[in-house]
């Protein structure tokens, strides 16, 4: 569970002493340490930097909160990140009201039913270099989250944080029921445009995930040839699995799979050795579809065609292998 | 997410579960109703290691059921059959005519310059796209927004893909024994 805890204490008196200038420095010498290590480390270590710091960088917040993708991404669905920490209004230095929660695992079943009801969206900072600039405009944007149990959670962060923290300026603790996105320069700023800047950037990570999953997408750009490339492979999947039943039952009358036999272990090695499906354009598959090599040299049983005569040489080899392997297991 | 060794070994056994209730009919069937019995399996088989949490799992199963349902019933038994094979859900009607005439009113009202022409062309097509994903994933016309089309793409390439692994290697299997 990921409680965000900024705790500038060790840093408070520090801080003051510094002027802006050296601390940007200062914080810079040491986030370029920090991202490091983030990039290496659980969470535990981020929350330890989290609170080393007071996140008042940019930057590092950056780093933190693609680190915070890279951990929300097995969640699937948006999420809410949050720690709270003080609000510094001081001259020229660019200050962050941003708060919100970071949720534990328990939660995200909830909040994968309300994800499509309420309008909580996810905190992004995309300013990176605009640090040193000090024209920068910033507006905030309350918006309120309509789940209770996201509020229920948030009031008991809340009252933990508190107690830790140490304010310098005015510190605000947000009411935790907000969640406040910052806006880009030059982008409109109301309720509306906002969400749907967060719903687009939400669509667009997951065709980058869909980008990763399907082979060849790479090079395509553009929402419509990466949509086109997905639908050409899923169409190829499901003729893969029409042509295999078929197949399977010309091989197999008795649609025996024969697999009591076999001992689990066997199988499962069997299994891991599985490369992943690579499709051909729905254009070059004729009668048996035809699959590229894996990397994997040992046990490659994606092409294992005995009516394909183009590739001789290689599939020498390959049915050798994998018939002892067969034989093996079929035992 | 790639396909992991565990959903591999689930889906194999449904899917062997499925043909052990289908085998006692086997006698006279011809290739053709084989062929249609293990598709049937197998998908049944992919849908349910889903247990009904993931949009084209149950419209998979509802379709299954259509055809089958007597084996849909028997290899679900247990898990919630009955809402998932009976549930109809609402389908999102758009009335063409309605549609393209308030179309041709907003694009008289517009003055078009060429980036907006550009960008209209390039929504257009997008839209198109989706449209025909919509059309490949089982129960996309039910999917009401974007977000959710694509999670659910996701889920879906990933389940074909242990689908067709098995099923592949099976054959293969089934072929070395063959030639042997």
């Amino acid at each position: 569970m990921l409680e965000g805890l900024v705790s500038p204490e060790s840093l408070s008196l520090s801080y003051a002493d510094m002027s802006v200038p050296e601390r940007l420095k200062w914080l810079q010498q040491h986030q370029q340490q920090e991202v490091l290590s983030l990039s290496s480390n659980d969470s535990p270590d981020l929350l330890q930097i989290l609170q080393f710091h007071g996140s008042n960088n940019d930057e590092l917040l950056q780093s933190t909160f693609s680190h915070f993708q890279m951990v929300g991404s097995g969640f699937g669905t948006n999420y809410n990140m949050g720690f709270g920490h003080s609000h510094e209004a001081m001259d020229g230095y660019i200050s962050r009201t941003s708060s919100c929660q970071i949720h534990s695992p328990d939660t995200m079943g909830v909040m994968l039913k309300n994800s499509e009801e309420n309008r909580a969206i996810s905190l992004k900072n995309k300013r990176k270099s605009e640090v040193k600039t000090r024209e920068e405009e910033k507006t905030e944007k309350k918006i309120k989250v309509e789940a209770e149990t996201e509020s229920n959670i948030s009031n008991k962060e809340a009252s933990s944080d508190t107690s830790k923290e140490t304010s310098k300026g005015a510190s605000q603790i947000q009411k935790l029921d907000y969640i406040h996105v910052r806006a880009r320069r030059g982008e409109a700023t109301d309720r509306h445009s906002l969400a749907e800047r967060a719903r687009r950037e939400k669509i667009s990570k997951k065709m980058k995930y869909l980008q990763d999953l399907v082979p060849g997408c790479n090079t395509v750009t553009g929402k419509a040839g990466v949509l086109d490339e997905i639908i050409n492979y899923v169409q190829s999947l499901q003729r893969q699995v029409e042509f295999l039943s078929m197949k399977l039952a010309v091989i197999n009358p008795e649609l025996e799979l024969g697999v009591e036999d076999l001992s689990v272990k066997q199988f499962q090695a069997y299994f891991t050795n599985f490369p992943v499906v690579i499709a051909s354009k729905p254009s070059v598959m004729v009668d048996v579809p035809l699959f590229p090599l894996d990397q994997q040299g040992s046990l490659n049983l994606s092409v294992s065609n005995p009516n394909q005569t183009s590739i001789d040489a290689p599939s020498e080899s390959w049915e050798t292998q994998s018939q002892s392997l067969f034989a093996s297991v079929l035992r | 997410m790639q396909p992991t060794s565990s959903m591999n070994e689930q889906f194999l056994k449904n899917w062997q579960m499925g043909l052990q209730i289908f085998r006692p009919s086997i006698d006279n069937t011809s290739v053709s109703e084989r062929k249609r019995a293990i598709k049937l399996s197998a998908d049944v088989a992919m849908a349910s290691l889903r247990k009904g949490t993931t949009c084209w799992s149950r419209a998979l199963i509802q379709k299954a059921a259509t055809e089958d349902s007597f084996l849909v019933r028997q290899m679900l038994a247990g898990i919630k059959e009955e809402t998932l094979i009976n549930r109809k859900l609402p389908k999102i009607v758009c009335h063409r005519k309605i549609v393209r005439r308030s179309k041709k009113i907003l694009m008289r009202r517009k003055s078009s310059s060429a980036m907006e022409e550009v960008t209209a062309k390039a929504k257009k097509l997008v839209k198109r796209k989706t449209k025909g994903l919509r059309n490949v994933v089982p129960g996309g016309e039910f999917m009401s927004n974007n977000v959710l089309l694509i999670q659910e793409t996701l889920d879906y390439i990933v389940s074909l893909q242990t689908q067709v692994n098995v099923m592949r290697s099976i054959v293969d299997a089934a072929e070395a024994g063959v030639e042997r």
